[in-house]
């Protein structure tokens, strides 16, 4: 298995606070990685960093054997490196099909002038981006609502949209913060096969979550961090065996998982 | 810094309407603007014709050439920035225009693009480092830039003439001393300017935009250039803007540091607040509104200031989204008759 994602001494400081310190990991094609820890420990710093929206302190990330430590989030998703964001960030005016339209624009924008004057080529960028926008709605199972406000509809509707928004810029590499955070089970059980259905695709998955069973019953390999250091890392099993993961920080929550 | 933990969840006030109603809907509402901006053209068209006042033919021109200025800082808000040096840009363009005309004698078309050129160049220079600030910070500093500028032209006196301005400039060719011939031509340019802004905010540029202003790490993360696409907008804005105060110097005739200042940059940002800021109708309407309202309040001159604050604030706190959204009260309130 390639590696498509490397990340080496990663590290990020606000102020005196070592949001996140010296971490590395990587993730191989078409792999399901989690990355896990408790509130605060420094994933969304992390999904920051390698995503370019906040530059790291020192650390190295590599995409695709290509050094793009720093580099501006909209150069990453044009590379196939597109993330979510943890609250739910959708354009809730807009229906979902507007939504989907405009996460899509890498295949729907044709240029300055050409959009302007609305060229062939325009015209062939904005069918392969209706065409996407449909399919991907479909497969989803949201043409239903297509025509819905996102603002209105239910949390998960909007959770899932985020997902279909990052997925119409076609990436290679997605990172999902915190996709089930605030759903009911059944709703988290729905974005788990989601994303499963997702890597079917070719896409390679990395996603944050605080629960343990989550993260175990999808990912291939899980990275634990607490304090912005790595505590873990490995097959969901070993993880969790982990006398330091238990100690450290899964404690009481494991125990009180297993308890049930 | 960027905070990642502010994200807000947007929820919108309407809820899901049937896709095949709202399909009928819109084209209803289509007809009705298409008619309406029909109406609203043919009413400029005949205006000098449906009386002989000389001042309400002025007034028209005023009107016709601050509509460039507000259309064009409406197309800067839709990218999510309040500019308030919008009047700066346009004396650069007069400025720069006028001395080409009167200093080189070079000919009106070309000395009108050097003007919108020098605005656009300044655009490019300081947007990238502007527009990188949000809000209240862009609004400040856009302010501040804008009184610079004025600043300028006050103390550049060999070049600008400094606070007496620059007397008898020429209009724009002879044809166009006639007020009639100016009013159509400043029509002309008016329109072409709506249509391009149109055009803009129609096409997947406008898509973008939106996109940028509703949320703009969103947008980023979906691989759109976002301050790219704020910098290349803001560019043509003050371009637009340049073209604007070159119109307006060469009808006065003259041109003085007077009209650049804030409260003429002020005053295009008031005309997208009244008119309304979500759609380009919005600032057309504040374009009127705002060129007439003070020439009505003339006779009160103690009480003209007066007056047209209450009024702005009373339509400001009264209609957040701007006399448009006064259309879109009157409709819902015929529709819930209706039903
Ligand atoms: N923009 C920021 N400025 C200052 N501190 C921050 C910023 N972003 C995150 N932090 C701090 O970094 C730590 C990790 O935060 P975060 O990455 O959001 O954790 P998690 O996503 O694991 O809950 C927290 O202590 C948080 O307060
Ligand atoms: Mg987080």
């Amino acid at each position: 298995m390639s590696t498509l994602l490397q990340v080496e001494g990663l590290t990020r400081v606000y102020g005196g606070l070592r949001a996140v310190g010296d971490l590395s990991f990587s993730v191989g094609q078409n792999e399901i990685l989690g990355l896990i820890g408790p509130n605060g420990a420094g994933k969304t710093t992390v999904v920051n960093l390698v995503s370019g929206v906040v530059k790291p302190s020192a650390g190295r990330v590599a995409f695709k054997n290509e050094d793009v430590t720093g580099m501006a989030p909209h150069l990453l998703a044009r590379r196939g490196l597109v993330r979510t964001f943890q609250a739910t960030v959708v354009y809730g005016d807009r229906t979902v099909r507007e939504n989907a339209m405009r996460g899509a624009y890498l295949t729907l924008y044709p240029g300055f002038v050409a959009t302007l004057f609305d060229t062939p080529a325009a015209k062939r960028k904005r069918e392969a981006a209706e065409a996407l926008v449909s399919e991907l709605l479909d497969w989803l199972e949201l043409t239903s609502v297509a025509d819905t406000i996102a603002g209105s509809m239910p949390y998960g509707y909007q959770k899932t949209l985020g997902i279909v928004i990052a997925l119409a810029a076609r990436p290679s590499l997605i990172l999902l913060d915190e996709p089930v955070a605030g759903l009911s089970a059944h709703e988290t059980d729905q974005v788990r096969d989601t994303i499963k259905r997702v890597r079917e695709r070719g896409i390679t998955v990395v996603v944050i979550d605080h629960n343990m069973r989550f993260i175990s019953g999808l990912c291939d390999r899980v990275v634990v961090i607490a304090h912005g250091q790595e505590l873990a890392q490995g097959a969901p099993r070993d993880v969790l065996r982990d006398p330091k993961v238990i100690e450290a920080y899964l404690g009481k929550s494991y125990a009180a998982a297993r308890a049930e | 810094m960027t905070d990642t933990t502010s994200e807000t969840v947007r929820v919108g006030e309407l809820g899901p309407t049937g896709a095949f109603e709202r399909k009928a809907q819109d084209a209803g509402n289509h007809r009705v603007r298409n008619l309406l901006i029909l109406a609203f053209v043919a009413f400029a068209a005949l205006w000098p014709l449906v009386h002989e006042n000389t001042f309400l033919l002025t007034m028209g021109t005023l009107v016709a050439l601050s509509v460039i200025g507000a259309t064009s800082l409406h197309l800067i808000i839709r990218t999510g920035h309040i500019s308030f040096a919008h009047a700066g840009f346009m004396g650069v363009g007069a400025y720069v225009c006028v001395l080409l005309v009167m200093k080189l004698q070079l000919p009106f078309a070309v000395s009108l693009a050097g003007g919108a050129a020098a605005a656009a160049a300044l655009a490019l220079l300081i947007g990238p480092v502007v527009l990188r600030l949000t809000g209240k910070y862009f609004v400040l500093v856009t302010f501040l830039l804008g009184e610079i500028i004025r600043m300028v032209f006050v103390e550049w006196t060999s070049m600008t003439g400094g606070s007496n301005g620059i007397f008898g400039i020429p209009a724009p060719y002879p044809a166009l001393a006639e007020p009639h011939a100016f009013y159509y031509f400043a029509l002309a340019a008016a329109l072409l300017c709506v249509g391009f802004c149109a055009r803009i905010l129609t096409s997947e540029v406008g898509r973008a935009m939106d996109s940028v202003r509703e949320s703009e790490r969103v947008a980023q993360c979906s691989g759109i250039p976002a301050l790219q696409l704020k910098v290349t907008i803001f560019v043509i804005a003050c371009a637009l803007a340049g073209v604007h105060g070159a119109l307006l110097a060469h009808f006065l005739h003259y041109v003085d540091p007077s009209s650049f200042g804030m409260v003429d940059s002020l005053n295009l940002v008031v005309m997208n607040v009244i008119g309304g800021m979500n759609h380009l109708i919005g600032p057309i309407i504040g374009s009127v509104f705002l060129t007439i309202l003070p020439e009505l309040l003339r006779g009160y001159v103690e009480l003209q200031r007066v007056i047209f604050g209450i009024i702005l604030i009373v339509v400001m706190a009264a209609l957040p989204g701007g006399i448009l959204e006064l259309t879109a009260r009157v409709r819902r309130l015929l529709a819930s008759r209706r039903s």
